[in-house]
């Protein structure tokens, strides 16, 4: 029996690409209202970020995984994010676990959970550079896997033996997955409806056909009128 | 008539003078811009099963030379071997399939298909939810966006079956199945009868009617002999599972292009595959089973 070892090795750039481009472009749009206000709070905490970098050590969590579990290693993304390190910002600020409307930089609705999860659920209250697990444990940006598989355990699961999600770039080798939040974003992990590419041609010599001109008939109609008689 | 007699006459030395010579005559339109000695050696090319490894790789090199007088590009035409042990499956999930077309655009890229012949390998249907009437399908579906509220979507491609109808329905074995399970074309073994486009259910097979227009720049290098090298017009294509790529370990083009992560590939003799996990895990269906041709490409919802 093999141990899984989710671990999360570093892997080259060129590898690291966020897969859905509507939801990068969405935080782009979104990150470049706060720029100027982004700018002025990293001077301010610069000034005071080497005093904070050795106080929290990144608490790299083991996954225990399934029993015969591949051994997988997943892309890092923390780096495409562009608030990341959120101490930044959250450093001089107070920490106020209080439930309510926030109106600053992060005022975008939380879709996930419709209501019953909040900002702290997910990410940690005393270092904002990490997220937190159920057991109350404190992972990395880039194991954001673990939190999510926190509610999800089926998708989890599917996910380390490859039934969901994406694996890149090679079906023979070395295991190497995107993120969760590679595809779903966090806040709101629904995939967005969008436009599909262009249709087929119709060959030369036929003509459109759309499916609509034949009867529609499903099984359980004949089934129900057979009921009726 | 005297004209047309001298200029006959001037064509027929120069055809004479070329065979005398055997060697490279200037890009006549007549030869297609190949040589007479590589068209001497096309057309007696042998099937690609029976050729030595010496007269696979001669031909390799004539693909190269004809497709760069052709498109002016360098390809790299290659015969990777299948990998020992290895037989490829493909399984779709079509609860995450959202219809984006994504892959077949990726596929045409990827293949070379002629961005003018009205070709591609993957068609993406779209039909009503509980209704898995084939015959329902519309293929040209174009919404502001998809998913469309009540529909759902089924991509089709070769299935490469274990047990394929178009290989036993060729007269001249152009077409049979890899060691690795795919089943390939000889595109200048086949005679372009199209009796496989007939025998095959799934509508995987199709006909080139152009030379395919592909510009210099979006040609894809990367080529195979049984794959995605530059075809003649009136020969039948399929999905090869991008031979020239998952021969080398590397996804397939539609796979690599699926933003939802709908399609999972693998082999099918490794217990730890993920491909084998789905079968074992899921709920797994071919289409038209009842017809015995043994489809290594299930779909799946969860």
């Amino acid at each position: 029996m093999r141990k899984s070892q989710l671990n999360n090795r570093a892997l080259g750039s060129n590898v690291v690409r966020p897969l859905s481009p509507t939801y990068v472009a969405e935080l782009r749009t979104e990150a470049a209202k706060y720029l100027p206000l982004a700018a002025l709070l990293f001077c301010s905490a610069l000034l005071s970020a080497n005093a904070q970098e050795s106080a929290e050590p990144t608490q790299a969590l083991r996954f225990e995984g399934y029993p015969n579990a591949p051994v997988v290693s997943v892309v890092p993304r923390k780096d495409d994010l562009f608030f990341y390190p959120c101490d930044q910002c959250h450093a001089a600020m107070e920490p106020n676990p209080e439930i309510r409307p926030l109106n600053a930089m992060h005022d975008s609705a939380l879709e996930h959970g419709r209501g019953r999860i909040w900002c702290t659920s997910c990410h940690d209250l005393e270092n904002r550079n990490f997220l937190r697990t159920l057991l109350n444990e404190r992972v990395d940006l880039d194991q954001a896997y673990l939190v999510c598989g926190g509610c999800h355990a089926n998708r989890h699961k599917d996910w380390v033996f490859g039934a969901h999600g994406k694996r890149v770039a090679n079906w023979q080798g070395d295991r190497t997955l995107y993120n969760c939040t590679h595809c779903h974003n966090p806040h709101s992990p629904a995939i967005k409806a969008r436009a599909p590419k262009s249709a087929p041609p119709v060959r030369a010599g036929l003509e459109l056909d759309r499916g609509t001109e034949h009867e529609k008939s499903h099984i359980w109609d004949s089934q129900e009128e057979h009921a009726k008689q | 008539m005297t004209n047309d007699d001298g200029n006959f006459d001037k064509a027929r030395r120069n055809f004479l003078r070329g065979l005398g010579m055997g060697t490279a005559v200037a890009a006549q339109p007549a030869w297609g811009g190949e040589t007479m000695q590589d068209a001497f050696a096309d057309f007696f090319q042998k099937d690609y099963r029976r050729m030595s490894a010496e007269e696979i790789e001669a031909a390799l090199e004539r693909i190269e030379r004809k497709a760069k007088s052709r498109y002016d590009v360098e390809i790299d035409c290659q015969n990777t071997p299948p990998q020992q042990g290895v037989v490829y499956g493909y399984a779709i999930n079509i609860s995450r399939c959202k219809g984006y077309r994504d892959c077949v655009h990726a596929c045409v890229k990827e293949n070379n298909l002629g961005r003018d012949s009205q070709m591609q390998y993957i068609r993406v249907l779209q039909l009503d939810q509980g209704d898995f009437n084939l015959e329902h399908s519309d293929h040209y579906y174009e919404p502001e966006t998809v998913p469309v509220e009540g529909k759902h979507y089924l991509p089709i491609q070769c299935m490469q079956c274990d047990d394929p109808p178009c290989v036993k329905a060729c007269p001249v074995e152009a077409t049979w199945m890899e060691p690795d399970g795919i089943v390939v074309v000889d595109y200048d073994w086949c005679i372009g009868c199209r009796y496989c486009m007939a025998a095959c259910p799934y509508w995987a097979r199709h006909f080139n009617w152009t030379v395919p227009e592909i510009p210099a720049e979006e040609m894809n290098t990367n080529t195979h002999y049984l794959g995605n090298r530059p075809r003649p017009r009136g020969v039948v294509e399929k999905c090869h599972f991008c031979i020239h790529r998952t021969r080398k370990g590397q996804q397939p083009a539609c796979m690599e292009a699926c933003p939802t992560g709908s399609r999972i590939f693998g082999n099918l003799l490794d217990p730890d595959s993920e491909i084998r996990y789905v079968l074992a895990n899921k709920q797994v269906f071919r289409l038209k089973e009842d017809l015995g041709t043994e489809p290594k490409f299930w779909y799946f919802s969860d």
